[in-house]
């Protein structure tokens, strides 16, 4: 786990070539899938049968677009900032499908540093093995003491 | 920038970040005239403004605000 403060920061905006950023890799099971519904509940047929997902032109059942954007959680946890992390707000949008068996690399940079509310804003992108991006977000992260 | 050009600007910022359009401030409203802001929006607020002015602030200078009108004297200083 990453512990980085604020103070030890670098933005993009700071300097272009030696920003704060961060990444790793996870891939979608289908127990990650199960685990998933359990919590949440959410049985709409195109994340549970595959035939339905199919016939709607997916080639299988489709991971939980909000499965994928937990890995923000993840990235911004355990990562970037990690350990000193307090989690304000995540704008995420879903570009393609993730299917069960997909590695997703999911990366971050610091965007910009805001002095004043001790905060900084995360790009955050998720890409699949074929190097496709699937989504996408902007995360607000400050500090704890 | 006059200061009713940076009040047009700062009303478009309250506006997107509180998500109400029928939002008007002026040199007296404070956090107690708005229902959403709060520490978090509050956050929001002074971020959002470094960006749409492309200025920035210390803490020192945000926590010492009083209302949107020493706000806007704040921005128009760093312009």
């Amino acid at each position: 786990m990453n512990e980085y403060r604020f103070e030890d920061i670098v933005s993009k905006e700071e300097s272009k070539d030696n920003y704060t950023k961060a990444e790793f890799s996870s891939t979608v099971t289908a127990d990650k899938m199960e685990k998933f519904y359990e919590i949440c509940g959410d049985n709409n047929p195109l994340h549970m049968d595959s035939s339905f997902a199919k016939a709607e032109g997916f080639n299988d059942r489709v991971v939980y677009g909000m499965l994928t954007a937990s890995f923000y959680s993840t990235l911004a946890g355990v990562y970037l900032p990690g350990k000193y992390c307090i989690l304000n707000s995540v704008e995420s949008s879903f570009r393609s499908p993730v299917y069960i068996g997909d590695t997703l690399v999911v990366s971050g940079f610091v965007k910009v540093k805001h002095e004043a509310t001790k905060t900084i804003e995360i790009s955050a992108q998720i890409v699949n093995q074929d190097g496709k991006k699937v989504g996408k977000a902007k995360i607000l992260a400050g500090f704890l003491e | 920038m006059t200061r009713e050009e940076v009040f047009e600007k700062m009303n478009e910022v309250f506006r997107d970040v509180f998500e109400d359009d029928d939002i008007t401030v002026t040199d007296e409203t404070t956090a107690d005239d708005i229902d959403d802001w709060d520490s978090l929006e509050h956050i929001n607020l002074i971020n959002a403004m470094e960006t749409e002015f492309g200025v920035k602030f210390s803490m020192g200078e945000i926590v010492s605000l009083k209302n949107v009108g020493e706000m806007a004297d704040l921005i128009i200083s760093k312009l």
